[in-house]
């Protein structure tokens, strides 16, 4: 970092903090045993039912990340009967990504009729009927990962829609549905950026966390 | 490049697009285009042309009458004139591949396509995409989604081309009925007229000397009618239909010129008069305070039918409604009348105290109709009597004349001396056109489209008010100071505009070119306002402070017509049993 360090060297930041931040990441991204290890280890005061609502939320991520994404849904309606219901984004994310994986198993029967029966209603609306096209298109493709929209076979896309559904859940069950660390990392983000168009050459630099890292 | 039809996107647009050279231009014959091999089934053009003017190719000239034979029926007749002359109409290969598309023989046709061996890439590989578009639009048509699946994933996608209408294509899979992808797809269904219309999108792609365009003589014939049509000068006949063995012209006695009848029964000067709808009614309007009703009767006769009576003040202003059967009477006074044109009673007054109206105009519904005048509003009125709407306001100066455009859509009026005021009901916007001088008169076309105006300044001005206000001709040679003179729009095709004029004469000019074509005396006063027949298009009226209104006729009616009229003893029989020299039925010195 760019900023002379006795800007910030009297700024104290307590321990107990830090410990908080470091545990909502691991809880968020489901890392359990690991979650566990580190209250253990640094002391921290156990709130009750984390590890429940990891063993719940865990399973379902990776569901989504393999693919199985009906059997993600089940486990997601059994915890939270009107998640998806209340949550249209996730629900046609979840269910396009389902075609998707029908068609990647080159299944177009039964692709096109999982489309006709789940995904028309999508249809009728505006926001959902670009993406759903770019959906349907595939089936135009003998090699879709060829395809113009090929990133929807990828695993990255996989990624998202799991760590979609992942918020939706720790927000449906009114928990933070983002990690501090996020945050804070966006924060400073926006921070830098504002002072910076403010102050221009005088400023601090943008800040990137890839910079940050390295030095 | 999304497609706007069941069948692709128009070609010529792609054309342009992705390859140059794929159309052959224009002229070339087929030797040019083919290659060497192929060259010996079909003759050299050997240069030899035809027609008066040597603008004619022989070859192409044989090729277009064997098609229209062809397509006339004669098949006999198509295929000896193919010998005889030795041009064939089109390559077999060609003939093969318009029979395989008709079949929906898909595979086979492009199997011919790909024989046609001097096409470039490009144009066999949009000409394939059309072909298995329809391939794919027929199965899932059928409901055999799966090979239209099939034929998407295998055949079309491959090609490579217009991914766009590929990703459409896809989405139409979802098509739950028929009818719902004939809606989306804009698909005309797996019927014969849907393959006929690929085939003449096929042919579009397709150098034109290869596939002929379908019916070519037929449109180069109708092409050259055409143009007939629009240069016929004096063009004003209710025939529809040109005869193809002679050049369409009409003469100048195509025009009313003659007067057939003066129409006496006036007692002080006709300010107004119009013909009604139907043709058959006449009404006129007159500074003695009464308006008169007016029926053609056979032979264009007319006889006059109800006086109507009950203004106080110079009846200034007829209209009838839509369907004739009433007629709004205004004269320089608060009152405006409907009257029962059949029975020539008064059915209503409308009053408006201090207002004096100059000018109505109906809805076409017949339900309503709209007046304005000097006390700078416009109301909107039912014919019980009650007030609709009114439009008042400072910024409304005095209203002199009123129209509403045919559908209903549109109000035009003259406001103040100089402003057309063009109001959309609808959207109750409105647009103004500023004229250079004090106007006097609007008239509106049929079509709701033109305008008419006639100004202080002598001139008769034109305006094309569809989208925005154009100015289109001026047409002048009449005399107009500051009485109010109308002029309206005449004759088949409204192609003429007719006026009066402060010194007594009728004037009628060709509305295209703006030319000055007759004169026409008569009147022995100003003549303030024509008619013509709108059903009648050699029937005019006009109207003046000499007290008459003369009604006018071809030259060639006079004889046959009506014997007691026209120059030979210069005795004219009146309406009202009195004659009249008519030393003045002279030819128009123009």
């Amino acid at each position: 970092m760019d900023l002379d360090p006795q800007e910030y060297d009297n700024l104290k930041v307590s321990d107990s903090e830090v410990l908080k931040i470091v545990l909502s990441y691991l809880v968020h991204n489901c890392f359990k045993e690991t979650a566990e290890t580190f209250i253990a280890c640094s002391g921290m005061k156990r709130t009750a039912d984390c590890s429940v609502d990891i063993d719940k939320r865990k399973p379902i991520y990776n569901h989504v990340l393999e693919g199985n994404v009906l059997k993600a849904i089940e486990l997601t309606n059994e915890l939270a009967v009107d998640l998806l219901s209340t949550n249209q984004d996730v629900h046609f994310d979840l269910l396009t990504l389902h075609f998707v994986e029908l068609v990647r198993a080159k299944d177009c029967a039964g692709a096109l009729e999982f489309a006709q029966k789940e995904l028309r209603p999508f249809g009728k609306q505006d926001c959902y009927r670009e993406k759903l096209q770019d959906c349907i298109a595939l089936l135009a493709y003998e090699e879709p990962e060829k395809s113009p929209m090929f990133f929807l076979l990828s695993m990255d896309h996989r990624q998202s829609v799991a760590d979609s559904l992942n918020c939706a859940i720790l927000a449906h069950a009114h928990l933070p549905s983002y990690t501090s660390m996020e945050r804070l990392l966006q924060h400073t983000t926006v921070v830098r950026q504002r002072l910076n168009q403010e102050l221009g050459k005088d400023g601090p630099p943008v800040f990137t966390l890839k910079a940050y890292l390295k030095g | 490049m999304g497609g706007d039809n069941g069948v692709g996107p128009p070609p010529l647009k792609r054309l342009k697009l992705s390859i140059p050279t794929a159309k052959a231009v224009p002229g070339d014959s087929l030797v040019t285009i083919l290659a060497p091999p192929m060259a010996k089934d079909m003759p050299a053009d050997d240069g030899v042309t035809i027609g008066s003017r040597g603008q004619i190719r022989k070859l192409e000239f044989v090729r277009i009458i064997t098609q229209a034979l062809s397509s006339l029926g004669y098949k006999h007749a198509a295929t000896a004139l193919e010998e005889e002359s030795g041009v064939p109409l089109q390559l077999p290969v060609v003939s093969d591949f318009r029979r395989e598309i008709l079949a929906g023989l898909w595979d086979e046709s492009i199997t011919t396509l790909h024989k046609i061996t001097w096409l470039d890439d490009e144009t066999v590989k949009l000409a394939s995409f059309l072909i298995l578009q329809q391939k794919f639009l027929e199965f899932l048509d059928s409901g055999d989604t799966s090979s239209a699946l099939k034929t998407l994933r295998s055949e079309i996608s491959l090609l490579g081309i217009n991914t766009h209408r590929v990703h459409e294509l896809a989405s139409f899979v979802m098509c739950p009925s028929r009818e719902a992808l004939s809606e989306r797809a804009d698909w005309r269904g797996a019927n014969p007229d849907s393959r006929v219309c690929l085939l003449e999108q096929l042919q579009n792609l397709l150098p034109p000397a290869l596939m002929i365009p379908e019916n070519r003589l037929e449109h180069l014939v109708e092409q050259a009618l055409e143009v007939q049509r629009k240069s016929c000068l004096f063009h004003n006949s209710s025939e529809h239909l040109l005869s193809l063995y002679t050049d369409h012209r009409c003469s100048r006695d195509q025009i009313p010129t003659r007067t057939l009848q003066v129409l006496e029964a006036h007692e002080n000067e006709v300010w107004f008069l119009q013909f009604s709808h139907n043709g058959r009614y006449l009404a006129s309007a007159s500074k003695d305070l009464t308006a008169i009703l007016w029926e053609v009767v056979e032979d264009g006769l007319v006889k006059l039918r109800h006086i109507l009576r009950g203004h106080q003040k110079a009846v200034s202003f007829v209209a009838w409604s839509p369907d004739d059967t009433m007629l709004l009477t205004c004269g320089n006074e608060e009152n405006v009348k409907l009257w029962d044109t059949s029975t020539g009673e008064c059915r209503h007054t409308f009053n408006k105290p201090n207002s004096c109206f100059t000018s109505c105009a109906w809805f076409p519904d017949g339900n309503r109709f709209v007046s304005g005048g000097g006390d700078k509003s416009i109301y909107m009125w039912d014919l019980e009597g009650q007030e609709l709407e009114s439009w008042k306001g400072a910024r409304m100066p005095r209203i002199n004349d009123l129209a509403i455009t045919v559908d209903g859509s549109h109000m035009v009026s003259i406001c103040g001396d100089k402003d057309i005021r063009i109001y959309n009901l609808e959207e109750k916007s409105e647009r103004v056109i500023e004229e250079e001088k004090p106007i006097t008169s609007l008239s509106v076309s049929k079509d709701g489209r033109y305008l008419l105006v006639n100004l202080v300044s002598q001139e008769i001005h034109l305006w094309d008010i569809a989208v925005s206000s154009k100015l289109l001709f001026k047409y002048r040679g009449h005399r107009q100071g500051r009485y109010v003179i109308r002029s309206c729009f005449g004759g088949s095709d409204h192609a003429f505009i007719v006026s009066g004029s402060e010194d007594s004469q009728v004037y009628i000019w060709h509305r295209q070119n703006g030319e000055l074509l007759e004169v026409l005396p008569g009147h022995s006063g100003t003549v303030n306002s024509v008619s013509w027949n709108p059903v009648n298009p050699h029937m005019f009226a006009s109207a003046s402070d000499d007290h008459t209104i003369r009604i006018w006729g071809l030259t060639t009616n006079i004889d046959q017509k009506n014997p007691n009229v026209g120059a030979a003893n210069g005795i004219d029989h009146l309406e009202n049993g009195g004659t009249r020299e008519l030393l003045e039925n002279l030819k128009p010195f123009y």
